[in-house]
Parts: C-alpha cells; structure tokens; sequence
C-alpha cells in the first residue's frame, strides 16, 4: 500500500492537468471493425517411431527449457473393471506407482524421485490409463528408467494396495459431500447403465479387490502392444529412440487389445431424483450424442456450443443466468469417443427455482428442434470454434500428445487439420436435424439432486419421477 | 469439462501456484521488458514465439479488503459488473440506456430500502416497486445486447478467459491468436474507463447463487470462512470474499460505482503480455489505448493491522459432511524473509508423498485421508496465517490429528531440519519453478502477480537464490516464533450426520443455517 501511494504521489504531479473523469464513450470504433493481419500458423509435428516390440512413440524436440516430458496412454481404463471389483483399474495405476519396483521400495522410490523434483504420476479414467513423466534434461535416463520398471514389473506391495483401498474408500466418503461431484457420478451411471462405463467403484466393490487382481489387471493390459508415449522438450529424437529401445525395447509380453462396446441408446424419459437436504439443487439432463467418427460430430459440435457450452452468449447461459439470475453454473457438455460421445445440459440453482431452471433447460432443447438456430448463431459458432483452433497447438507436449491421442482413438491423422473445414461445411440445416435425431426427450437421461420439500413445484408436476439412491 | 464454470473463482488459493525459480532466472529477468506509462500503468512484456497466441493480464491492487464495512461482496460483485460491456459495447443506444439505467438504479435502491424494513415493510410500496423496476429492466432490454463483451472476445477466438476477486487484488485475463492485441487493448481499455452495469439485479442474483454453490453447500468453503472470521477480527482478511450474504443482497449500484472509482487509478494497475508477440508494437499498441486514461488521485486507504493475538481460538462449525480440520498461525507477509522460510516449511510438512505431514499421518499412523498445508492465506498484501488443512481418516477425529500435526511441528522446533531433506526441498522447488516458465498463462500471471503485490515482478527472479540460502537454524528459529498456541485459530467441521450414517439418506440431519 505504501508503495502504491507513493507512486500515486510521483505522477499526480505530471498530469494535473488531466481529466479526472473521462464518462462520455470511447472516441474509438466498434470492435468488430478492427482489422487484422493474417495469423502465421505452422504448428510443429510430431514424428511417429515403432520399436521392435510395436511400442508406438511420438517424438517432438523442444529446447526452450531444460526439461523432458513424456506422456504415456495404455488401453486400460476403467472401463474394463469386472462388476463386482469396480475402482480395479484405478487402484492398479496408483499402485503400481506408489507401490515401488523389483529394486526399490515404494517409499525409496518416491525419495530417489522427490530428491531429483522428477514428477511421476499414474491413473485410469473411463476409457484409458495414463502417465505422465516430467524431468530435468540430466536425470532423464533415470526418470525413464524407473518408468520402465514400474511399467514392465510393479511390485504391487500389500501395505501400498491397503493404503491406497483406504483412501479410496475416504475419497468415496467425500463424494457425499460435494454436490456436483455426487450428482455427475450418478447422472453417469444412468446414461451408461448395462454398460461397463455405468459401473461406479463403490466401498463394497473397492474392499473385494485383492492384490492378485491388480497383478492380472497389469498382466492382461500393460504390454507393449497397449502402449503409446509421445516424448517432446530438451531431447534429441536419437538421444529419445536411444533410451527408449534401452529401457522398453526388450520387453516382450503379449496380449491384445480388448474392445468394449459402446453404451447403448434407451429409453428412458424421467426425471431421477436423489435426496439431499442442501439448499441448492443439482440439475443434470443428457443422452448419449454422436462419436468423434460419426458425420454428426460436427453439427453436435456446434449445436453444444450454441446450447451451452459457447459461453456467456450461448443459450442455456444468457436465459438461464443473464436474464434470470437463476443461476452461477450452468450450460451444456458434450464429449466424444471415437464410438460413442455424451451430451448434457446443467444448471445449480436455489431449491425453489429447481423446477423452473428443469422446465426452462428442456424448453430451449425443444426450441432447438423446433425453430432451429439463427444464420447469426451460426456464424459467430463458426467463427469462435475455428478462431480458437490454434490453442490447439500451444506447446510441443500438447501437440505430440494430441497426435499421440488421435492413433489412440483411431481416428485418422489428419482428422485435426481438416477440423476447422469440417466445421465451416455445417449449415443450419444440419444443426436442426442433427438436434432432432439426438435430442429426443423420451431418450434423456435426467438427473435432480436436492430437497424437493423446498422445490418451487414437486418433480412430478413435469415427468415422471423415480427416486433413487446413492450407492456410495 | 465445463468450459466457464471457473470464471469468477476467488484467487484465495493464487499463492499455490506460484512456484519459484531456477538456472533460469537470469534468463527470465534479461527477456521481461517493463515499462511505466505516463499514467503510472505499469507493463510487462515477455516474447515467447512457440506458438502464434498471446496470454494478457490485467491486475489492479484492489480487492476485497479494501471494501467498507457493511458492503462486502463489493469488489466481486464489481468484477461480474465489468462484463456487461461498456458504453459502446453491447448498446443499441447508450443515450436511451442511460437514462433507463439511471432510473433502475434509483427504483433498486428505493426498493431495497423497502425491504430492508423486513416484517415493517409496506407490502403494496414493495410490490408497486417490484413491477417498477421488473418494467424498467425489460424496457432496458431493447436499448442493450447481452453479453456482447463476451461475443467478441469469444468469435476472435478467445480462451481462457477468465476473471477473478481475491482479497488484495483483481484480475481480469484472457488468451487470443497473436494477431488480435488490438481487439483486447480496444476492450479492456474501455471497460477500464466506461463499463455499463447492465442487468444488475439479475446478477446480484447470480452472486446469491454463487455463494449457495462454494459456501452453504459447500463444507469445505463453509469451515474456511468461520476460520477466517475468527483468525482476524480486526482486519479485512476476516471477511469473506464473496461478501456475507446480509450485506451481499443490499449491495447498490451506487455502491459498485464507488468501489469502481476507487478501484481504477491507473498506478494500481499492471498489464502483462506473454506469447508471440512483437514487443515495439504491442507497446505502441498498448501505448495508444491505455495511456489516454487519465491518472487519478486516490485517497489512500489505510487499513488497520490485526492486533496480535493473546489466546488460541477455536470455531466449531456443524454441517452435514465429513469432519475436517484448519489451523492457521499468524505470519508476516512477502518480501520478509520469515515468508520465504514458510514457503519451505509448507513443501516440507505437505508435498508429495513424502512429506512430513504425509508419511507421518497418512502413511504411518493411518489417521489422515489428506493434510495440507499452504503460507499466506486468505492475502499476501498484510500480514497473513500459514494453514493447515486436513481430513481425518474414518473412524479418527479431529482432535487426534491436531494431536499429530502438533507433535510434528514441536519437532520442528526442536530438531535442525537433516540437510539431505532441505536440500530434496530446494531441489523440488528449482524444478517446479522451470516447469511453471513453460506456458504463457503462467507466466503472464506470476509477472503481473508479483509486479502488482510487490511493486517489482523480480522478487520472481531472486526467489529461488533467497530460497537457497536458508538453513535449518533460521526454519526452526521461525517454527519456534510463530508456531504457538496463542497465535493460533483452529475451526473443526462437525458431522451432524450419525456416525453410523453411510448412505447419502442422512436421518434428521441438518444443515448449518
């Protein structure tokens, strides 16, 4: 503060003479009538490396800083946890890094790392697992060498597994807790029911898992057929080849990849409704939506944007909380796989605005389907996508990852590139019918957490209601 | 997922990510350039030509503990205000719109007053008012465009845009392709100057229900606002943020004008653009839109310190949630070198897995899901606490875990910290700091930060040689000053949920009004 003052006090004196209100409108034009000279965009690329044993490597030099990332994706996610052992994947991700190698024990391990700031980290979403190593260009031979080691063969100690159950089971404790994350666990479990994808870790599910579990679970998927590491910063490409055959080149394990059918498109229609006495309610409705290879991609892309997730001029946003301050968070999400993605629309609002926000969510999808969007949505949907494309090319990890991700999801190299026209093909017309194939009402998935004694209306008033609860 | 559910976060938890540096550091301070404008605008540029985008940053040493008392939420409600445009921005008719506004301005403030009667209030003034202001907010409606400040930034291919209140300063940021630093010097330029506070009862609003989203339904926000309420009781640190709602559902627009005139002297404000960037133009550019701001006296604003405190606190906060814990010690602020000291305690008590807090807690004794620790909450401008944040592992308690983060900082009291292990802490800080140079968001934000805390953005670039120097004597001299039960607040979160409760169907549980 002092200091503040006493610039203040230096200059006041030099621009006495100012204005010291300057309220009338800027002299300067609109905006939109600024020019620009055209952008320079020539993204680096990745090169694309095959060991002998089919370990798939991307390799991008960067040599701003001194450090080396690699990013590694296996075909492991969760989705290929059994039934009665969900949370399977995750656990053996996490420990397979905490729970040390042949040589090292977990906590020496995690020592060596800590005292050479190596970052080291090991998880598994739905449809993958993934780890990331970031070091400093002197220790990268260690860092990839302990990464091999935990790749190739975990020790996977009792104590590690036990720790790891116990703060799993805590971390389910805290779901409870934190309304959006409870209501967007269940909501997931409904749109992917009698699908691997709908099958949540619960403390039942995680206490059944053994440690021969996590074993086979490593057999079965981490081999090098399941493999991909995109490698980029302070590296040359035969230094990265070099270490990589050292270190992963002579591993030889077998094992295919194994295929998970999409999640099936049902009826559904009603409104599920989950108990908790919070003054606030979480709404989410949804279904699935068009894959990352169907032709629908694109207008679903747009259509998403347009609905909820374009920002402050996107529909669900202005009506919901410009106009009716109904609401802080609120909007749509849409996410695509390479066979299936998902839609939903969101809002978290006061509990005796809960029906109102509901009603108010499935009218501007019907509108949509009705009247379509306008030639002016359209356009600045276009213009925002497309103009935001080159944020997809920031750094040389996320560009060797990313192309690391389109083999992953077996789509073809240049699906990226051709983005931005597949984009501008898009007319209204295809928005219109694409929202009318997917957004059926009968077909969503609606999702209500909250205290419906202190809702504006009961539930039942709009849909069918079915209550359910959670199975934490 | 959710592309813009981050936009008005609080920067309580700014200070974590800020990490130090390294080899670097002379590297960095030789490419920032740094320039003052006539005005007192200072401007920091740092060219990074990887990739063709830009991260700009604007930050003004204003924030929430510089609101009077009564009127808290001010400082945030002003930032979601400065998105509604400016007089020539979002308007069909700014002439029309100001005379509309001027008298929804006046018909909001006659009905608040009305309702701040509570039972006294005349039923038939309020509702006559109620349809008043509703006509005159939809009459606005046809002079103005919504959310227009959001479309153009967002059509030119905006990202991360992004805005955010804390306690001692106020941000306004956002990501473009290189080719566009004109549009954001034309925007932000302006709304510097002449934001319109478009729809803001309707945004008052949005505030309620952004603080039922991080407060009352939220235990975690919850417990950190009665700990903060008890640490300081004199200064402004004690008050939330998002403001107390009794405060928040009165807030003007005279008020906000006010606080915006205060909040917008150009010597309390810092740009800073990193990306690929021609430095001489983007000056020039800078130059034309920002130095025509008039430079403004403002009255400064003294703020009182918090007396030093005689006994421990404690608060209790009842809640249907897991239990957790916060411990706060009261500490001097950045530049002191006490602060510095406490930015190595904080990596030696909590990061990683082998931490102190965490081999101890979570690994040895297995009564601890998570403890945390972070130095200088809620601000960094005054004085502030080094907090511990922790959840105890089912079927622990509260007290067993304050019992075991005690005995480990006693330890730190009376054993010199082994070198090896100092050393892990300095080495881990070296190389998170290179990490943190890696993007040009980051970056934008830790130079504008420091520049606009300290007066100076190279407190970054000596950081890491300050860091390297400490000893394990000067960490247990400040463990032994400052970690004392007198200088301490604890607030516990209590279940009201029955221990033997493990669904989500809480039998006669309540939730803390």
């Amino acid at each position: 503060m002092k200091n503040t003052i006493r610039i203040l006090i230096c200059f006041y004196s030099l621009v006495l003479a100012a204005p010291v209100t300057a309220a009338e409108p800027h002299p300067a034009s609109h905006p939109d009538s600024l020019t620009y000279k055209p952008l320079r965009f020539n993204p680096p690329q990745a090169r694309r490396h095959t060991l002998d044993n089919g370990i798939i490597l991307y390799v991008l030099e960067d040599h701003e800083l001194p450090l080396v990332n690699i990013s590694a994706v296996f075909r492991s996610g969760s989705v290929h946890d059994p039934a009665a052992k969900a949370g399977l994947a995750e656990l053996t991700h996490r420990v397979m890094r905490t729970g040390g190698t042949q040589s090292l024990s977990g906590d020496a391990l995690d020592d060596l790392l800590a005292f050479h700031g190596i970052s080291l980290n090991f998880s598994a979403e739905m449809d993958m697992g993934s780890a990331n190593l970031s070091v400093l260009k002197q220790d990268l031979d260690l860092g990839l060498n302990i990464f091999s080691q935990i790749l190739r063969k975990p020790r996977f100690t009792q104590d590690k597994l036990q720790l790891a159950k116990d703060l799993h089971i805590e971390g389910l404790r805290g779901i409870l807790d934190d309304p959006p994350k409870y209501a967007f666990r269940e909501f997931r479990k409904l749109l992917y029911q009698d699908n691997p994808r709908g099958r949540l870790s619960s403390q039942i599910s995680v206490k059944n898992i053994q440690r021969s579990d996590l074993v086979d679970f490593h057999q079965r998927f981490f081999h090098p057929g399941n493999i991909m590491l995109a490698i980029t910063g302070d590296v040359t490409t035969a230094e990265a080849l070099h270490l990589a055959r050292r270190y992963l080149g002579d591993w030889q394990a077998s094992g295919r990849p194994e295929i998970t059918p999409p999640p099936a498109v049902k009826r559904n229609g009603a409104i599920h409704y989950l108990y908790k006495a919070i003054p606030q309610s979480v709404i989410v409705s949804g279904q699935l939506a068009p894959s990352k290879r169907d032709q629908d991609f694109y207008p679903f892309t747009i259509l998403d944007f347009i609905l909820g997730s374009g920002g402050f001029r996107s529909r669900i946003f202005q009506e919901v909380r410009s106009d009716r301050g109904l609401a802080y968070s609120t909007g749509s999400f849409y996410r695509a796989r390479q066979d299936y993605g998902a839609f939903g629309a969101y809002a978290m609002t006061k509990s005796s605005s809960t029906t109102t926000v509901l009603s108010l969510l499935i009218h501007i999808i019907k509108d949509v389907k009705q009247k379509g969007i306008t030639a002016e949505e359209l356009s600045w949907a276009k213009k925002s996508i497309n103009n935001s494309f080159i944020f997809s090319f920031q750094d040389t990890d996320q560009i060797a990852s990313q192309q690391m991700m389109l083999e992953y999801d077996r789509l073809p190299q240049d699906f990226l590139m051709k983005y931005p026209e597949q984009i501008d093909k898009v007319t209204a017309e295809d928005l219109q019918q694409t929202a009318r194939r997917y957004l059926n009402r009968e077909r969503a998935v609606t999702l209500v957490l909250g205290d419906e004694k202190a809702f504006d209306k009961p539930l039942s008033s709009l849909e069918k209601v079915i209550r359910i609860e959670g199975d934490l | 997922m959710i592309r813009k559910l981050h936009i008005f976060i609080p920067v309580v938890l700014l200070v974590l990510m800020l990490q130090p540096l390294s080899a670097a550091e002379n590297d960095l301070e030789s490419r920032v350039l740094k320039f003052t404008l006539n005005n007192g605008i200072r401007v920091l540029l740092l060219e990074r030509p990887l990739s063709p985008t830009v991260s700009l940053y604007i930050r003004q040493r204003t924030g929430a503990v510089d609101e009077i008392s009564g009127k808290t939420g001010t400082a945030h409600l002003l930032e979601h205000m400065m998105f509604k445009g400016t007089t020539t921005i979002g308007t069909r008719d700014y002439a029309m719109e100001r005379e509309i506004l001027q008298k929804i301005r006046e018909t909001g403030q006659r009905l608040d007053l009305e309702r701040r009667k509570a039972d006294g209030a005349d039923a038939k003034a309020l509702e006559a008012l109620q349809a008043k202001l509703k006509a005159l907010q939809e009459e606005h409606k046809q002079w103005m465009i919504q959310n227009e400040l959001d479309r153009i930034y967002t059509e030119n291919g905006a990202e991360e845009m992004n805005a955010s209140t804390g306690q001692d300063l106020t941000t306004y940021h956002v990501s473009l392709p290189s080719n566009k630093i004109e549009l954001w010097a034309r925007i932000e330029s302006d709304r510097l100057q002449n934001p319109v506070f478009r729809e803001f009862y309707s945004e008052r609003d949005v505030i309620m229900e952004e603080r039922r989203q991080r407060i009352e339904t939220n235990p975690g926000g919850k417990l950190a606002e009665q700990f903060f309420a008890a640490a300081f009781q004199a200064h402004p640190y004690g008050r939330p943020i998002l403001g107390w709602p009794s405060d928040m559902r009165f807030l003007s627009m005279d008020d906000v004008s006010a606080f915006f005139d205060q909040a917008r002297a150009p010597s309390h404000t810092v740009i800073s653009v990193v990306g690929d960037i021609n430095p001489e133009e983007t000056l020039s550019l800078i130059r034309k839109y920002f130095e025509s701001i008039p430079a403004r006296k403002t009255d400064p604003l003294f703020i009182n310190g918090e007396p030093p405190q005689s006994t421990e606190r404690r608060v209790e906060v009842i809640f249907d949630a897991k239990p957790q814990l916060m411990i706060g010690y009261h500490k001097p602020p950045p530049p002191t070198q006490d602060d510095y000291i406490f930015d190595v305690i904080e990596a030696l008590l909590s990061k990683g897995r082998t931490s102190r807090f965490y081999r101890k807690m979570v690994e040895e004794l297995k009564i601890a899901e998570s403890v945390e620790t972070a130095s200088g909450m809620p601000g960094a401008r005054y004085p502030n606490l080094f907090a511990i944040f922790a959840t105890p592992r089912r079927p622990h308690e509260c007290r067993e875990l304050e019992q075991a983060i005690d005995a480990e900082l006693e330890r730190l009291k009376r054993e010199p910290v082994p070198e090896q292990e100092l050393q892990k802490i300095k080495n881990q800080m070296k190389v998170d700091f290179i990490r943190s140079l890696n993007s040009n968001n980051g970056l934008a934000s830790m130079l504008s930060y420091y520049e606009t805390l300290l007066g100076d953005y190279r407190y970054l670039s000596n950081y890491i040689k300050v860091i390297d120097k400490i000893t394990p004597d000067e960490i247990m001299q400040a463990a032994q000053k400052y970690f004392r039960k007198d200088n301490r607040t604890v607030a516990t979160l209590v279940s009201s949920r029955m221990p033997s409760e493990q669904s989500g169907q809480p039998a006669g549980s309540k939730m803390e009004k």
